[in-house]
């Protein structure tokens, strides 16, 4: 990466209907984003479940910056830049695990998992300049809600929760589908890779106009072989005539809310192995409570997108991680539901169903970005379009004072890019550039 | 039997497919547990084939991957038994019981009967776009030895595999690791009832893993 001496502008890349193609292919522009999108606002790090106890870490990615996650002692979550601060060299090599100090396998200077020098080894080698309070780890700002740690470098912004906006509230309606159960990640994750710059995955999140056409495979399948009647039925025909609806959650959030179109869970989703046994017994254990404990199975009808790279889909978290300008992982992490009165029968049926989508529709998906990013190197075609339903008078003021609009409404990209004019105007630390 | 303009097909269309398993029954805790037992016994050490096993299990996986080598994926659905499945987990070093557990996370592919029709009839559309256009592999086993077996009934047979895929605009990618075959003798006629596909790559980020291994 070039260092930058004066700031780009990119207003003029982004218009009221339409962004520049070389926002997806510049790689000086990815090289900014990573700087200052990620870390610059809060930004998603891990989840709670993946650090249950005291000292417990995991080894994430923050753009490029290879970061730890730390649980100290007592239990306040941390977020450490993984880079010795004698020679550079990572000092947590490892995925997850549990640890008091990392040591760095170079020269083995020592950090707590709170970040501070512990020890060098032969100390007597530094004079009386030597300060190991001025030589900790990098750290981050860090905060949670409710399991979700977050971190950025940015001083100026607000608390999460504020700066989550109505996304907290839909992140509660998330949670709380079976009140009183705990959302543990711990079950493994159906992880992606796509020849595609990170934002075309975003763009996709919350597009309630593509999976009609997009999704004809998935839709065929189920139609030829169940004639219908079960999964996404409410993305055929015209979607803005249906009940779902888009909104801009604030701070480049956006939300798709399926759930007027669910009129019951279980009976709408899609097929899943051990189906007909586990139906039985979760009957068997639940009485009249065995529809609701089936229905929390199914995914939740919401698509919430917290910005830069977090969507959550259905039962799923994905987590964005860019490689490059034209690469970017894509983990979906699988979620479990763990509460003294909800049978883990539910578990055996919600892992079986987390591999519907990412088996039979997001591959499809990833093809078409793939795709996008092929044909947006085309010069001379330069604008791609984001104004779907800009004109048409159909957005409103909805749920939680939230501008929303029918489905199909390419709202949401527009609400990304205001974000992302805002964030790479400023550098991480949210001064102005 | 129908003739069929393919051979590849001949006798197994993908309507004898869309007619197949409609319900998912036999996927419960004992099956399951099954699974996990099995991954003890992958561990075990295995004995290398004898002239008679290599010319029934050692032909019936070349044939398999032969069949999938050539997207006959119809023919292919019939080597496995009523009650099969087959698995790709998505954590490596195995085999390890506790961590392959399906029961308790997400895997790359676990599929009963019922899925792996859905799987086909999905590949079939000719509008999965992650498979327009489709990928091509080529299949190699070797290192086949039968492993011991508590259950009489079954055959275990373990396998390492080179598996290269090349579809049109993307460079062939290569994937190995080791699969191991349950067979068993359904109605006289011996099918492939579980089959575990251990990725050396298990826990990595792949790209477009949307054919058959």
């Amino acid at each position: 990466m070039s260092i930058q001496t004066s700031s780009p502008h990119f207003e003029h890349l982004v218009e009221e209907g339409r962004v520049h193609r070389t926002l997806y292919t510049d790689s000086s522009i990815f090289d900014l984003e990573m700087s200052r999108v990620f870390g610059g606002t809060w930004t998603f790090l891990a989840h709670a479940s993946e650090l249950p106890k005291p000292n417990d870490f995991v080894r994430k990615r923050l753009g490029k910056r290879p970061i730890i996650v730390t649980r100290d002692r007592n239990g306040n979550f941390h977020g450490l830049l993984n880079r010795c601060t004698h020679r550079g060299a990572t000092i947590c090599r490892h995925d997850e695990g549990s640890a008091r100090r990392f040591t760095c396998p170079y020269h083995n200077w020592s950090f707590t998992n709170t970040g501070e020098l512990a020890a060098v080894p032969i100390e007597e080698g530094y004079g009386p300049s030597f300060d190991k309070a001025q030589l900790g780890l990098g750290k981050l700002r860090v905060e949670s809600y409710r399991g979700f740690i977050f971190g950025t470098f940015n001083t100026e912004l607000p608390d999460l929760k504020t700066h989550l906006g109505p996304a907290a509230e839909l992140l509660d309606e998330w949670l709380d589908r079976w009140p009183g159960a705990e959302l543990q990640l711990r079950r493994g994750q159906t992880k992606f890779s796509c020849a595609g710059n990170w934002k075309l995955i975003y763009d996709n999140a919350a597009d309630g106009y593509h999976p009609g056409y997009s999704h004809a495979s998935l839709l065929r399948m189920r139609k030829d072989r169940y004639g219908g009647g079960v999964d996404m039925q409410w993305a055929l025909g015209n979607v803005d005539e249906g009940l779902q609806t888009v909104a801009d959650c604030g701070n480049g959030g956006t939300f798709i809310d399926q759930r007027a179109e669910i009129k019951r869970y279980w009976d709408q989703s899609a097929p899943m192995p051990g189906e007909s046994t586990y139906e039985r017994v979760i009957k068997e254990k639940m009485g009249d409570k065995a529809d609701a404990a089936l229905d929390v199975v199914m995914g939740s009808g919401m698509n919430l997108n917290i910005f830069p790279n977090l969507l959550i889909i259905g039962n799923q978290i994905q987590v964005l991680e860019p490689q490059s300008v034209n690469k970017t992982h894509i983990n979906w992490y699988a979620t479990a539901l763990v509460a003294d009165d909800l049978p883990d029968e539910v578990n055996s049926l919600r892992m079986r169903l987390q591999e519907d989508f990412p088996s039979f529709g997001e591959p499809d998906d990833l093809a078409n970005f793939e795709e996008c990013q092929v044909g947006l190197e085309i010069e001379e075609v330069e604008w791609v379009q984001t104004g779907r339903h800009l004109d048409t008078g159909k957005e409103y003021i909805g749920a939680k004072g939230m501008l929303s609009g029918p489905v199909s409404d390419e709202l949401p990209l527009r609400v990304f890019w205001k974000e992302w004019l805002k964030r790479i105007a400023q550098d991480n630390k949210g001064g102005a550039k | 039997m129908s003739m069929n303009a393919n051979p590849m097909q001949d006798g197994f269309t993908l309507e004898d497919i869309l007619r197949d398993t409609l319900e998912s029954t036999y996927i419960n805790d004992a099956y399951y547990a099954k699974l996990r037992h099995d991954m003890g016994e992958w561990e075990g050490c295995g004995t290398v084939l004898t002239a008679e096993e290599r010319s029934v299990y050692e032909s019936l996986i070349l044939h398999e991957n032969w069949l999938l080598d050539r997207r006959a994926f119809e023919k292919w659905y019939q080597l496995y038994s009523r009650e099969c499945v087959y698995w790709v987990p998505a954590v490596g070093d195995l085999p390890d019981a506790e961590r392959a557990d399906p029961q308790r996370q997400v895997t790359i592919a676990f599929d009963d009967r019922r899925r792996l029709g859905d799987r086909i009839v999905w590949l079939r559309t000719g509008v999965a776009y992650s498979q327009l256009p489709p990928s091509y592999t080529s299949h190699i086993s070797t290192s086949f030895v039968r492993l011991p077996s508590e259950n009489a009934e079954e055959v275990k047979i373990r396998s390492q595999f080179l598996v290269q895929e090349m579809r049109a605009g993307h460079e062939i990618q290569t994937f190995s690791g080791w699969m191991g075959h349950v067979f068993v003798k359904e109605n006289g006629v011996i099918k492939i009832a579980r089959k575990v596909v251990c990725l050396l790559d298990a826990p990595r980020n792949h790209h477009n893993l949307t054919f058959l291994l």
